[in-house]
């Protein structure tokens, strides 16, 4: 079973992408800000970050970086309100995008993608 | 012992004096006059006076000794008239040239003006005339236009044809001026190449010429040395009048002028007109040309203010749309996370909410309701996003120039100097500025930071074919093909500092114009990058954002 973290600031949103993302069978573990989800990267293992990149204190680009220097091998998927995200050269580093919609398929389609690419 | 001469007569008949001429009917009963128009230059009075001289006291060979000063002074007076005459024709022409040359700032027109004064028969009257210009940089004493027929039988249509209409000085060069000056350039052109001359071949009889800035009158062109055989041969080899050009000791150029085709000798007048012509005209040459180039630079400028200023707007339109921007982020993300929550819960719900339960569409309502608040949502956030023009043509050297300049403080303080060699007036390349702007930003700190102890970037911009080549080239220590191919991976970064993404992220932003970057590389010696830019219009790619 894969098991995912959900980077957030937004206390709902974690909540209701764990809902959503354990209902299609994923094991999530949620993080409210940088440094928590450092932590927990650094205790245990996960096969794909969905990360928020509007969050207070560190970003979510700040915190990319930091993954994809240390952790080449974990996929990142970035969580956006905002398409506009694309215009920041370091969000090219994830490896995929959602922008946020009430709507969870394209973000579940996304995981189902990114992780399936890793295991190739 | 009287001759059959008339002399001695009172009143002639016409057929008594050989020497009279038509309109000469006075004479016929005017002694006097005859007398001094006719008959002292008459042979049989002269034979008279002769056989006359061995009698008496010789008062008559007295006589004769007179009638021989009269002779020459009436000569002398003869060639001052003349003399008169055409110094006073020469005030004239120099009049009317000189106004067309004192007035225009055509440099076209000028020499149009100066050369038809040379060989019309207005004028000096010489077959042909050659001007040689030294050019902008003063390297070369160049061919510029020859004016005359290049054979008799032109000659004879030429000379025809302004008999014919019977043009003034002024007429002929204004003729010249506004129909045959092309085509006379064009006739000549062989001619002109092959009399080109570099200026530092100072033992070329050429530029001997106008260095000792002294008029040369050669009788046998084959027989001056400092000419090339091949040169003397397509000017005929024969006489040849070279005048050089000089205004304010400036060397402005080299007239050359002879007689090709009547072969009639330069006088020494000739040489002393055209010396003296040849003053006002070096003077409104280099004129026409100062002026010529002061119109161009006033073009380059105009055209620079304009450019400058439509850049000012677009930059100004940027930085507006990207307010826009962030305001619409702020937006978006203050009303698209509590949308997401209620729309994404409620979806939760329903799926968890039997059908026939009645609460199930209520919930269905609020995932409606949700759906079309992010769909408006939606909208406004594309529309402000189509507001950003960053992708458009832009002007390369001044995204050159503007990306160094920010860079000022950075390259004083490592000791770096700058050398740019921008091709000027290139066409506009499709782009978008903030990216380009960011890769030659990242390129040039790259090179900054491989340069500890300080060192030199040249940047170059030039128009290859259908491309703009904007090279960076550093004095840094240079990188083997292992490290070349490995900086476009991210975080891979021979420095401590630094993110290890500006290469990468410069190889993303030229892969999304279509293009890659370019290096070249050798250790010890420095580093080349090469940005190619595709310019050609028909292929208006746009950027290739989503992926």
């Amino acid at each position: 079973m894969a098991r995912l973290l959900i980077v957030d600031d937004e206390r709902d949103i974690r909540y209701l992408y764990a809902a959503e993302l354990e209902d299609e069978g994923y094991e999530v573990e949620t993080a409210g800000n940088g440094a928590d989800a450092a932590e927990l990267l650094k205790h245990h293992s996960f096969d794909l970050v969905v990360l928020d990149i509007q969050m207070k204190g560190e970003s979510g680009l700040q915190l990319l970086q930091k993954i994809v220097k240390e952790r080449t091998d974990l996929p990142v998927i970035l969580c956006t309100a905002f398409s506009c995200y694309k215009e920041d050269f370091s969000s090219w580093l994830a490896d995929g995008y959602v922008v946020k919609s009430s709507d969870l398929t394209e973000l579940k389609n996304e995981v189902a993608r990114v992780l399936k690419k890793k295991h190739h | 012992m009287l001759s059959g001469c008339c002399w001695n007569k009172e009143a002639i008949n016409a057929d008594e004096c050989r020497l009279l001429r038509p309109g000469d009917e006075e004479l016929l009963f005017n002694r006097k006059k005859r007398f001094l128009s006719r008959c002292v230059e008459c042979p049989c009075f002269i034979e008279d006076l002769r056989q006359r001289n061995d009698e008496c006291d010789g008062l008559p060979g007295l006589f004769s000794y007179t009638i021989e000063e009269l002779l020459a002074q009436r000569t002398e007076i003869r060639s001052l008239t003349s003399q008169a005459q055409s110094r006073n024709r020469e005030i004239r022409f120099f009049h009317e040239v000189g106004q067309v040359l004192q007035t225009s700032v055509d440099i076209d027109e000028v020499i149009s003006m100066a050369l038809t004064a040379i060989t019309s028969g207005k004028g000096f009257g010489l077959n042909r005339a050659i001007l040689l210009l030294v050019d902008k940089e003063r390297q070369h004493l160049k061919g510029h236009i020859a004016v005359g027929p290049r054979s008799r039988e032109e000659a004879g249509r030429i000379w025809h044809e302004i008999e014919e209409h019977d043009y003034s000085l002024n007429d002929m060069g204004q003729i010249f001026f506004k129909k045959k000056m092309p085509a006379e350039k064009e006739k000549f052109r062989d001619l002109l190449e092959i009399l080109s001359v570099p200026m530092s071949r100072n033992e070329h009889l050429f530029i001997t010429t106008l260095n000792e800035q002294k008029t040369r009158h050669i009788k046998n062109l084959y027989q001056v040395p400092g000419i090339d055989l091949w040169q003397a041969e397509n000017l005929g080899g024969g006489e040849l009048l070279m005048v050089p050009l000089i205004s304010k000791n400036r060397r402005i150029g080299l007239l050359l002028a002879d007689n090709i085709i009547n072969g009639r000798p330069i006088t020494a007048e000739d040489v002393q007109s055209i010396e003296t012509f040849s003053l006002p005209v070096s003077f409104a040459i280099e004129r026409a040309g100062l002026y010529e180039r002061l119109q161009e630079e006033l073009a380059k400028v105009t055209a620079a203010n304009i450019q400058l200023r439509e850049q000012q707007e677009l930059i100004l339109r940027m930085e507006k749309m990207a307010l826009v921007g962030k305001i619409a982020s702020n937006i978006a993300h203050t009303i698209r996370n509590p949308l997401t929550i209620i729309g994404g819960f409620a979806r939760n719900l329903m799926k968890n909410t039997p059908q026939e339960d009645a609460k199930h569409s209520y919930i269905e309502s609020i995932v409606r309701e949700t759906r079309r608040l992010e769909e408006v949502l939606e909208e406004v956030l594309s529309y402000s996003e189509s507001l950003h023009p960053t992708f458009d043509w832009w002007d390369v050297n001044h995204l050159i120039t503007a990306v160094f300049a920010g860079l000022r403080d950075d390259l004083q303080m490592s000791h770096i100097s700058c050398r740019f060699n921008l091709e000027p007036n290139l066409p506009k390349a499709k782009l978008d500025y903030k990216k380009i702007s960011y890769c030659l930003r990242s390129l040039a700190t790259n090179a900054i930071e491989a340069m500890s102890d300080g060192g030199q970037i040249q940047i170059q911009s030039a128009l290859c074919d259908n491309e703009i080549h904007i090279t960076l080239t550093d004095t840094g220590p240079g990188m083997n093909a292992e490290t070349i191919r490995a900086v476009t991976t991210p975080f891979f970064s021979t420095k401590e500092s630094g993110s290890g993404l500006g290469l990468p992220l410069c190889a993303r932003i030229l892969e999304e114009h279509g293009t890659t970057l370019d290096i070249v590389s050798t250790e010890g010696q420095g580093t080349t990058f090469t940005i190619r830019l595709n310019i050609s219009r028909e292929d208006e790619h746009g950027p290739t954002i989503d992926r």
